[in-house]
C-alpha cells in the first residue's frame, strides 16, 4: 500500500510538473495558425481603424460622440489631472511620494510613460488590422503595441513591461482590448503608482466613419478603491502618416536623481567661449 | 499638489486655457525650469534652428550691452506637432532677422520656451493653438 501511494504520489508530481510546463509552453509559445484569404477577407467585415488618429487640439469633441457608459466625452481637464480612487495604502504611498516629488517625469529623460498614459499623448496614432492582430503605432515616443485577437489566453504570470501584454476580441463594433503585467516603472497617473495586479480593459468604437471613441477602465485591487474610467476621442486625419520620434534625438530636458529638472543650453556645434 | 502637477497646471493655465497646449507640454517635460510669470521679447539673428525631436530649438545672435554677441536657445515644439500646423524645417534660416516672445528661465540664463516671434515685416510665427492642416 505504501509502495503504491509513493508510486502514485510520484505520478501525481510528474502529472502536476508536466502540466505546468505545458501551461507556461501554451503562454509563452502561442502558435497562431498561418492566416487564410479567408482571415484576410474577414478583416473586410470589422470597423475600418485603419489609418491616424489623433485626439483633437483645444478643440471640443463632436457632442454627437457619446461613448458606451453614456457620460459626456473627457478629452479635457478631467483627463489630463484624472481624479483617482485610492486605497488608504496607496493614498499613504502617493502622499509620500508627493512630499519629494521630482519637478518632472522620467518622461523628461526620454524615458516614455507606460499605459494607461501612453494612449493620452497629444501626438498620433495608427492602427493596423492583420489576421489575429491590431498593431497600434503611438508617435510620441516611437512606440508599438501588439493586441492580440488570435484566441490566445492573457498569461497567467507576465513579465513586467511599459504597455503590458494584451489581447482582444470584437464584441459587435467594439474592440475590447484587455492588458496586463505593467513594469513598476509606469505610474496610474503622472506620478501614482499601480501593483502588479492592475489590469486594463480598454473599449475602441468609431462613433462616426473618422471619429473613434476609446473607453479605458483601470482597476488595481491594491492601489485603487474604484475603477478609474476615462473617455477618447480620436479624429481620424487620412493624408497623415506616423511620422519618426527619437527622442534621445536632441534631448537637452533632464530631471536629475534629486528631482531637479534642468535644460541644457549649449549651443549646437559651438563653444560657450563664443558668448561674450 | 506635486510639483509635476503644479507645472502641468501652470501650463494649462499659460496658455489661454487650452487643453491641446497643456497636452502637449505633458507630452514630455512641464514648466517647472521657466519662469512663466511674465511674457518676455528679444531680437536678434538666426544663427540656426533645430528642426529635431523631443523639441525643436530656435538659436539666436543677440547684441549684448558690451557690444559683443550672446547666443540664446529657445525650446519649441517637436517637428511633428509645427509639421502639422504649417511650419517646415525652413521656416526659420540662419540670418532671419526676428524678436521672438518667450518665457525666460528661472536660473537666469540665456534661454527658454518659444512662444512666438515676429519678422520685420509682421508676420507671426506662433507654435502654440495653430490648426492642423489637415482634418
Amino acid at each position: 500500500m505504501f509502495k503504491h501511494g509513493k508510486y502514485f504520489l510520484n505520478c501525481f508530481i510528474a502529472a502536476f510538473a508536466l502540466t505546468a510546463l505545458a501551461s507556461v509552453a501554451v503562454a509563452q509559445n502561442f502558435k497562431r495558425p498561418a492566416p487564410t484569404p479567408a482571415d484576410w477577407a474577414a478583416l473586410a467585415k470589422l470597423p475600418d481603424f485603419t489609418g491616424v488618429w489623433e485626439v483633437p487640439m483645444g478643440a471640443p469633441p463632436p457632442a454627437a460622440s457619446k461613448p458606451a457608459g453614456g457620460s459626456s466625452p473627457t478629452s479635457s481637464f478631467s483627463d489630463l489631472f484624472p481624479h483617482l480612487t485610492l486605497t488608504p495604502a496607496y493614498a499613504a504611498k502617493l502622499k509620500a511620494l508627493q512630499a519629494d516629488a521630482p519637478q518632472d517625469p522620467s518622461t523628461a529623460n526620454c524615458l516614455p510613460p507606460g499605459m494607461p498614459g501612453i494612449m493620452g499623448q497629444p501626438y498620433p496614432y495608427e492602427f493596423l488590422l492583420t489576421p489575429g492582430q491590431v498593431t497600434i503605432v503611438g508617435e510620441a515616443f516611437s512606440i508599438i503595441r501588439h493586441i492580440y485577437t488570435d484566441g490566445r489566453p492573457l498569461p497567467a504570470d507576465p513579465d513586467p513591461s511599459f504597455f503590458g501584454t494584451s489581447i482582444g476580441h470584437w464584441d459587435g463594433d467594439t474592440l475590447v482590448v484587455e492588458s496586463v503585467g505593467f513594469s513598476p516603472l509606469t505610474t496610474i497617473d503622472f506620478i501614482t503608482p499601480h501593483s502588479d495586479k492592475m489590469r486594463i480593459l480598454e473599449r475602441f468604437r468609431l462613433t462616426d466613419p473618422d471619429t473613434m471613441s476609446i473607453e479605458t477602465t483601470v482597476t488595481d485591487p491594491e492601489a485603487l478603491a474604484a475603477p478609474f474610467v476615462t473617455h477618447r476621442i480620436l479624429r481620424r486625419h487620412r493624408s497623415w502618416t506616423i511620422a519618426e520620434y527619437i527622442c534621445e534625438e536632441n534631448n537637452r530636458n533632464f530631471v536629475d536623481r534629486s528631482g531637479k529638472a534642468g535644460i541644457n543650453l549649449t549651443p549646437p556645434g559651438s563653444s560657450q567661449t563664443d558668448s561674450k | 499638489m506635486t510639483r509635476i502637477l503644479k507645472s502641468a497646471v501652470l501650463a494649462a493655465v499659460i496658455f489661454a486655457g487650452s487643453i491641446a497646449t497643456a497636452r502637449s507640454a505633458a507630452a514630455h517635460h512641464g514648466f517647472a525650469v521657466f519662469d512663466t510669470s511674465s511674457r518676455r521679447t528679444i531680437s536678434g539673428t538666426v544663427k540656426s534652428f533645430e528642426w529635431t525631436n523631443p523639441h525643436t530649438w530656435v538659436w539666436l545672435d543677440v547684441h549684448n550691452p558690451n557690444g559683443g554677441v550672446d547666443t540664446w536657445g529657445f525650446e519649441g515644439m517637436s517637428p511633428n506637432f509645427l509639421g502639422r500646423r504649417g511650419w517646415t524645417r525652413n521656416t526659420l534660416k540662419p540670418g532671419d532677422q526676428i524678436t521672438v516672445t518667450y518665457f525666460g528661465m528661472k536660473d537666469g540664463s540665456k534661454g527658454g520656451s518659444f512662444l512666438t516671434a515676429k519678422r520685420p515685416n509682421g508676420e507671426e510665427l506662433v507654435m502654440f493653438g495653430g490648426n492642423t492642416t489637415d482634418e
